[in-house]
């Protein structure tokens, strides 16, 4: 909660000094995880709520060091990036330039959870980071807010990755319930070849695959493309949709305890290859075709974790880094163009090499290292894929081949598109600031050409978390005729004819354009949406019709869940009825008062009557507390009810004036659905409250241990060291609700303005 | 009625702060807690705000507007006394001095961790608390006008 002026009068920070910090945050963590990582790396393990089986657990070991030393890495260079990008953002969509705050918070954010899920080796820490990014992804990639495109955008990938998230965690729930425990390590001890642990492991590829936009889930992300270019030089190339294949390489021991697991992800890799690939030529638009490009390159990803194996888990750590370097750095130069000329389609665009020399070669090396040509860190990914493909089988490798050659095609479609041919468009001068980026990723990946030794070292660490024993990934250079030089070749010259041949080329990838219109899963997605919100609209209109059906649609479904619980359970001896002694007579005598008050709001027409009616049988049920000895209990009915009778009557002043009493016009059919209502609502509760009376014996739950045990809580009090102590969670937890109800008036009240 | 809320409101709030502090200083050996404190300072700021209206109580007590930050700072406390025992390696919760371990004593006030954590309560209760009122007065009087 922010100072109640902060929010309004405070001068916010230059975004610039914000961006700076930023950056300097994400160098920073880059160099911690780095120094850490050569250190040896390193593991927390805190089990804060043992009973519940919630830990802390992270470990920088060889995966968490791979995909940290990515989010914090690409961090950096994109973080600069938008130091400049966004200003001049911000300034053609009219906004303040203040408004960038909100845009460093959640990309640090994202950072942070990113890394927080890289080094997570517990299921439950697993999904809470897994939905973090998701939640920050939402707010970035609806950034320009007043845009619908942007916001359907983010509820999109909100909902897809989000709702796909929740199969993570059932997984987890199997697993747990067969295995009791949420910790991966002591999971991988325990598990074993099953139905159970494969239904697990499937639900939790399925979040992963989502989150990785691949088919068929991979629509949300072309449409996240709304989101300004730094985001999607981050997010959607290094990161958010890095964080579903990095859960797969986390959980990997546990699914290739099923064959039938590792040939689903091995089908949906492939199908996304050809969908994104194919449909990565057809696109005009810049952005859109890397997007194609990555639902595509992520499919390399999955098939690697499908064919598995040592081969196969080194192929696929070593294929994200090349392809998160290569892919950012593709991105940005496609954010630089636009700022540059204004223009975004790349039929509109076109000879900027001799205008942009430096962004044209190091956006060359990038498409080269996507495109796997040698002198880059590229043609070790593919090397690898090659040979892992090779080890699978003949088909696999064919369809290694065809794979890449598409990839051949379309990001040299996109890179000979963009700066050789026709100039079309004039480009003029932009911030060096959104090309040095660009040249700093283009020369990683051009050391990584020379030097692999350091890639493949983390590579191969990274793989023996995924693969549980060592692995030893040693990518290099053979000037011979082997299989995988040969098939390297023969994927070039494949993409070159894709590329040459350009209108078969363009009936091809445009048919199937067209098929994934018609028929594709975005349309089921629309579909199913409009759908909920027409259900959704109907049931809020019929509950919120009037007072009674509000009162209703609380009251009848609880009655009714009640009675089923009081049908189900063994009554035997839950409803008693103890005899009335002298002494009970203040008892009775209150609790009739209680019956009257109750008659009078049911039947009293009037306004305040039935209010103070209310607050009368409130305070005679805080009189019950006090005879019966629990002084705590009517000290807390006493204060509450008073309180609530105030706001009760402060709020009812706010009602309009009835004109004339309504009971009177009511019809005998609601009248009776009313008496229906009632009688569900009160027996149930009547039922319930009978049977919790009935249990009144002290040596009931842990009672009697507590009030023993007061003493050496340093009380007098049972009730307050309860509170305070013995159930200080619950405590904690139910003042947050309190606070977060008030928070939720004041923005139903005065739009969240704290005062 | 009007001429008796006018001569209690104003003289209610220092005995009501008064009860408020004897209850937590007690109230770890007797009975009401931090909970209880804070609604009652809570109900006698609400009595200024029916006798003088929102303007009237806010101005003759400047020190409202800052209880969201009472609160805010309430919940902080007490999730710091909560959670602080994580660090050092213990269940979260866990109040110190342990059981059989000496207490210092000012009077009856006993010094434990879960004394601070009532007043963590007591904070969040209280600023919430007249936040709520302040929001709904405001609600009435826009109605009023």
């Amino acid at each position: 909660m922010c100072d109640p002026d902060g929010c309004t009068t405070v001068k916010s920070p230059p975004g610039g000094a914000l961006a700076w910090t930023a950056v300097a945050f994400a160098l920073a963590g880059f160099v911690v995880c780095l120094a850490a990582w050569l250190a040896g790396g390193g593991s927390i393990d805190i089990a804060w709520a043992p009973s519940l089986d919630l830990r802390l657990d992270f470990a920088l070991d060889g995966l968490g060091a791979l995909y940290a030393l990515l989010a914090t890495g690409i961090g950096t260079v994109v973080f600069a990036y938008g130091a400049a990008y966004l200003p001049l953002h911000l300034e053609h969509e009219g906004r303040p330039a203040a408004e960038s705050r909100r845009f460093w918070l959640w990309m640090t954010l994202f950072m942070v959870s990113m890394v927080g899920l890289a080094c997570a080796r517990d299921l439950i820490l697993l999904f809470v980071f897994f939905d973090l990014t998701a939640v920050a992804s939402y707010f970035l990639i609806g950034f320009d807010r007043h845009r619908l495109e942007a916001r359907g955008a983010a509820l999109m990938a909100l909902l897809v990755t989000g709702v796909s998230a929740v199969a993570l965690l059932l997984g987890a729930v199997l697993l747990y319930d067969q295995y009791g425990t949420f910790s991966l390590p002591e999971l991988f001890a325990r598990a074993r070849p099953g139905t159970n642990t494969a239904i697990a492991g499937a639900l939790i590829a399925v979040a992963a695959l989502a989150k990785s936009a691949q088919a068929p889930l991979h629509f949300w992300l072309p449409r996240a493309m709304a989101a300004p270019t730094p985001v999607s030089a981050y997010l959607h190339s290094a990161a958010m949709v890095a964080a579903g294949v990095l859960v797969l390489g986390r959980v990997h021991p546990l699914l290739a305890l099923d064959q039938t697991v590792l040939d689903g992800l091995l089908v949906v890799g492939l199908v996304s290859i050809a969908v994104g690939g194919l449909l990565a030529l057809v696109q005009d638009e810049l952005k859109q075709i890397l997007a194609h490009s990555t639902i595509s390159q992520y499919g390399y990803v999955v098939v690697l974790y499908g064919i598995g194996g040592a081969s196969g888990a080194a192929a696929a750590a070593l294929y994200v880094v090349a392809h998160a370097i290569a892919k950012s750095a593709l991105f940005m130069t496609a954010g630089a163009v636009t700022e540059a000329t204004g223009e975004s389609r790349l039929s509109h665009l076109g000879g900027l090499a001799r205008r942009m020399p430096l962004l044209a070669a190091a956006s060359g090396l990038a498409a080269a290292t996507l495109a796997a040509l040698p002198l880059t860190l590229g043609f070790f990914k593919d090397e690898l894929f090659f040979g892992a493909a090779r080890e699978r089988g003949t088909t696999m490798a064919v369809m290694a081949v065809v794979a890449a050659a598409l990839t051949f095609a379309y990001i040299a479609r996109f890179w000979f598109g963009l700066f050789t041919g026709v100039r079309r468009t004039e480009p003029h001068a932009i911030p060096w600031l959104l090309v040095a980026p660009v040249v700093v990723l283009a020369a990683v990946a051009l050391v990584g050409g020379f030097v692999v030794g350091p890639f493949a070292g983390l590579a191969g660490d990274a793989a023996a978390v995924t693969h549980g024993a060592p692995v030893d990934a040693n990518p290099a250079y053979h000037l011979d005729a082997r299989a995988v030089n040969v098939m390297a070749v023969a994927a070039w010259a494949l993409g070159a004819a894709i590329l040459l041949f350009a209108r078969a080329r363009d009936a091809v990838a445009g048919a199937a354009a067209r098929l994934g219109d018609r028929f594709g899963p975005r349309r089921l997605y629309g579909a199913s949406l409009r759908a909920l919100n027409v259900y959704s609209d109907r049931l809020h209109d019929a509950e919120i019709r009037d007072l009674r059906n509000s009162i209703a649609a609380v009251l009848v479904p609880t009655g009714v869940l009640v009675a089923l619980g009081v049908a189900f359970t063994p009554t035997r001896g839950s409803f008693t009825a103890g005899s009335i002694a002298a002494a009970d007579l203040p008892i009775l005598v209150l609790l009739v008062l209680c019956v009257a008050a109750a008659i009078t709001v049911a039947r009293d027409t009037g306004r305040l009557r039935p209010v103070l009616a209310l607050s009368v049988l409130g305070f005679a049920l805080a009189a019950v507390y006090a005879v019966v000895g629990a002084p705590d209990v009517a000290l807390v009915a006493v204060l509450v009810e008073t309180i609530f009778t105030l706001v009760f009557v402060g709020v009812f002043s706010r009602l309009p004036l009835p004109g004339r009493p309504a009971t009177t016009a009511a019809p005998v059919g609601r009248r009776r659905r009313n008496v229906v209502a009632g009688i569900i609502a009160g027996g149930a509760s009547f039922a319930l409250i009978w049977s919790t009376l009935s249990r009144t014996s002290p040596n009931a739950g842990d009672a009697r241990a507590q009030i023993a045990r007061t003493r050496e809580a340093h009380g007098g009090d049972v009730v307050t060291v309860i509170l305070a102590d013995f159930r200080g969670l619950d405590t904690m937890v139910e003042i947050t609700v309190l606070a977060v109800a008030v928070i939720g008036v004041a923005s139903l009240l005065h739009r969240g303005r704290n005062w | 009625m009007s001429d008796v809320i006018d001569l209690v409101a104003p003289r209610l709030l220092g005995p009501a702060v008064m009860v408020a502090a004897a209850i937590i200083v007690k109230g770890y050996t007797d009975v009401g807690d931090g909970f209880s404190a804070g609604v009652i300072v809570a109900l006698a700021i609400s009595l200024r705000y029916v006798a003088y209206g929102t303007e009237g109580a806010e101005r003759s007590l400047p020190v409202l507007r800052h209880a969201p930050v009472v609160a805010a700072c309430g919940l902080l406390l007490a999730l710091a006394v909560g959670f602080f025992p994580v660090l050092a390696g213990e269940p979260p919760f866990t109040h110190h001095p342990g059981p059989g371990e000496h207490v210092i004593k000012i009077g009856t006030l006993e010094l434990i961790s879960a004394m601070a954590f009532d007043v963590g309560v007591f904070l969040l209760v209280c600023g919430m608390l007249v936040t709520l009122v302040h929001h709904l007065a405001r609600l009435v009087e826009e109605a009023d006008g």
